[in-house]
């Protein structure tokens, strides 16, 4: 980290060239911040790669079949029957976010959102193949060359492979990703699946190599309403003005108090390490996504100066002000009651979900019928799915009017772990004991090796009416 | 028209396609949540496509008629010339 001052000539350069929407080089930090984002980037990015390749019980650990219409996860299995849970957990994601953004402003955006992982893990691989952010800069500006061809030809070739490997894994996620490389390595792949590959590999490409914080800037909401998220006790980042101002170069060992100066001494490498391309010294802007690399790179000309760190860094506004500053406050506390109870209340529905369905389809060609010894018969079409990870046998019984004569009746009904059978029955009562044209009756399947495993569902018994 | 070209090209594709596709995928997802692409076929008969490729199809008509509205409400932004 030397030859700083020379570059800010440079930037101005580009800037102009770039009228439009000027391409920002972030300069490579190092430091705390950079570290952890370091750190949870790296382990992002290893559950996504790595995550459909984990196994449970000879399956795919975490699969959502959407082929099958089935989500795995480690021991469950998801029906579509079960899309409130679904619903549940994105509503406990998004308190969960606010809860986080009241307290310490975006990590989200710093550390943790997709935009933020694939454009460092694109930057990283930008800088491996162009070098430096001096480098970059100079070589966009020359013109085109053989040398400058082949650098870019490198750079756009390595992250078009690392796309398209983001785009088979994010397909393995929801179709069986062992039979998806058996397909892939013998060109067999389907034509969705094949579409979805390049469309997401694209995407990728697209967001994480050219458009950068556009996307943050434009495209995601969460951007826009941060504000209406944040308080005046919100961990944020910003430039403590009242230290650092008037800003200026100095001469080195000079006592910049006495010569009426403030701590900035305006080398604009918070500028230059920002991903969003802004200035923090500016204040509180909506680009700003948290990502903590200007309070590191400001740290460290700190420490060179031997001035006091955290010119820049993490603080709410209250401190900033020599305010008091409150952790719970009303906000905090809501989101916090609203994500236990809702959190308690999906575990408990989960835990005691019933792995069992029962639907009961009435015959729609006939309405009843009459049989040779006088009994009024119905029709039904049983859709049993037995939602758990083994083969049952099921006992059916039905009740609700007196008399009722379950024809076929068996030893017990075969369903597999994860299958639905449609079970057709034929079910007869006396005309006299229907007092109405339609008469509710009850069907009870019970799991017979296990007792906890029963449901019950109603249908409409009809037939004719002589009162 | 000096005011519409502040606002930049990306932005403006954007502002388009991206809540459209949002609203779509959100669509997408309930719609085959309470259906399935082959039991409505299986009723109705249809061409022969897997339910990646009715989820895909589906997913693609929504984000159409999303963007289509998306494209309207742009239209209607701008300011009528009243002369
Ligand atoms: S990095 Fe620190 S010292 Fe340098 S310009 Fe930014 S705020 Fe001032
Ligand atoms: S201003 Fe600082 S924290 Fe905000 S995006 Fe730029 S570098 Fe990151």
């Amino acid at each position: 980290m030397t030859e700083k001052n020379t570059q800010n000539v440079e930037i101005t350069a580009v800037e102009e060239v770039y009228a439009k929407r000027k391409k920002i080089y972030p300069r490579q930090v190092t430091g705390l911040f950079a570290s952890l984002r370091f750190s949870g980037v790296l382990s992002l990015l290893g559950l996504y790669y790595l995550g459909p390749l984990m196994q449970w019980n000879g399956r795919q650990a975490i699969l959502f079949d959407l082929p099958a219409r089935k989500f795995y996860i480690f021991e469950w299995i998801f029906w579509p029957q079960d899309f409130i849970y679904l619903a549940a957990l994105l509503i406990i994601a998004a308190i969960a976010l606010f809860l986080v953004t009241a307290l310490a402003g975006r990590v989200w955006c710093g550390y943790a959102c997709p935009q933020t992982v694939w454009t460092e893990a694109f930057l990283w691989i930008e800088r491996k193949v162009e070098g430096s952010r001096a480098k970059q800069i100079k070589l966009d500006k020359k013109g085109w060359s053989w040398g400058k061809f082949r650098i870019k030809f490198t750079k756009h070739f390595i992250w078009i492979t690392f796309s398209l490997l983001t785009g088979f894994v994010f397909v393995g996620w929801f179709t069986p990703i062992t039979e998806l490389t058996a397909r892939t390595l013998s060109f067999e792949l389907g034509p969705w699946e094949a579409f979805w590959i390049f469309f997401y590999g694209f995407a990728t490409y697209g967001n994480a190599g050219w458009m950068r914080e556009q996307v943050c800037m434009y495209m995601c909401p969460y951007a826009r309403f941060q504000s209406a998220m944040f308080d005046k006790n919100t961990l944020v980042i910003s430039y403590d003005e009242e230290r650092g101002e008037p800003r200026g170069p100095r001469k080195k060992g000079s006592d910049y108090q006495t010569d009426g100066k403030g701590a900035c001494v305006d080398c604009s490498l918070c500028v230059q390490v920002c991903p969003t391309g802004i200035d923090i010294r500016d204040g509180l802007q909506y680009q700003c996504i948290g990502c903590a690399a200007c309070v590191d790179v400001c740290n460290e000309v700190m420490d060179k100066m031997g001035y006091q760190r955290n010119l820049v860094s993490y603080t709410t506004e209250n401190a900033l002000h020599g305010k008091k500053e409150s952790f719970f406050r009303p906000r905090v506390l809501i989101y916090i009651i609203l994500l236990s109870v809702i959190s308690v209340a999906l575990f408990t529905s989960i835990a005691q979900r019933v792995p069992l369905g029962l639907d009961v389809i009435r015959d729609r060609s006939s309405l009843y019928r009459e049989t040779d010894d006088g009994m009024i018969e119905n029709v039904y079409t049983l859709k049993i799915m037995n939602m758990d990870l083994k083969p049952h046998r099921y006992s059916l019984a039905v009740g609700g009017i007196d008399g009722l004569i379950l024809k076929k009746q068996n030893k017990g009904i075969h369903v597999d772990s994860g299958a639905v059978l449609n079970y057709p029955v034929r079910i007869q009562a006396e005309a006299d004991k229907l007092n109405a044209a339609s008469t509710e009756l009850m069907f009870y399947l019970n799991a017979i090796d296990d007792d906890a495993l029963s449901v019950a569902k109603e249908g409409r018994f009809l037939g004719p009416v002589y009162k | 028209m000096s005011e519409d070209n502040k606002v930049p090209t990306v932005q403006r594709f954007v502002a388009i396609l991206w809540p459209s596709f949002v609203v779509s995928g959100i669509a997408t997802i309930l719609f085959f949540t309470a259906f399935d692409p082959i039991e409505i076929i299986g009723c109705v008969g249809g061409w022969d496509v897997s339910r990646m490729g009715y989820y895909s199809i589906g997913f693609f008509l929504f984000w159409l008629l999303t963007s289509l509205n998306s494209v309207l409400t742009c239209y209607f932004l701008k300011p009528c010339a009243i002369k």
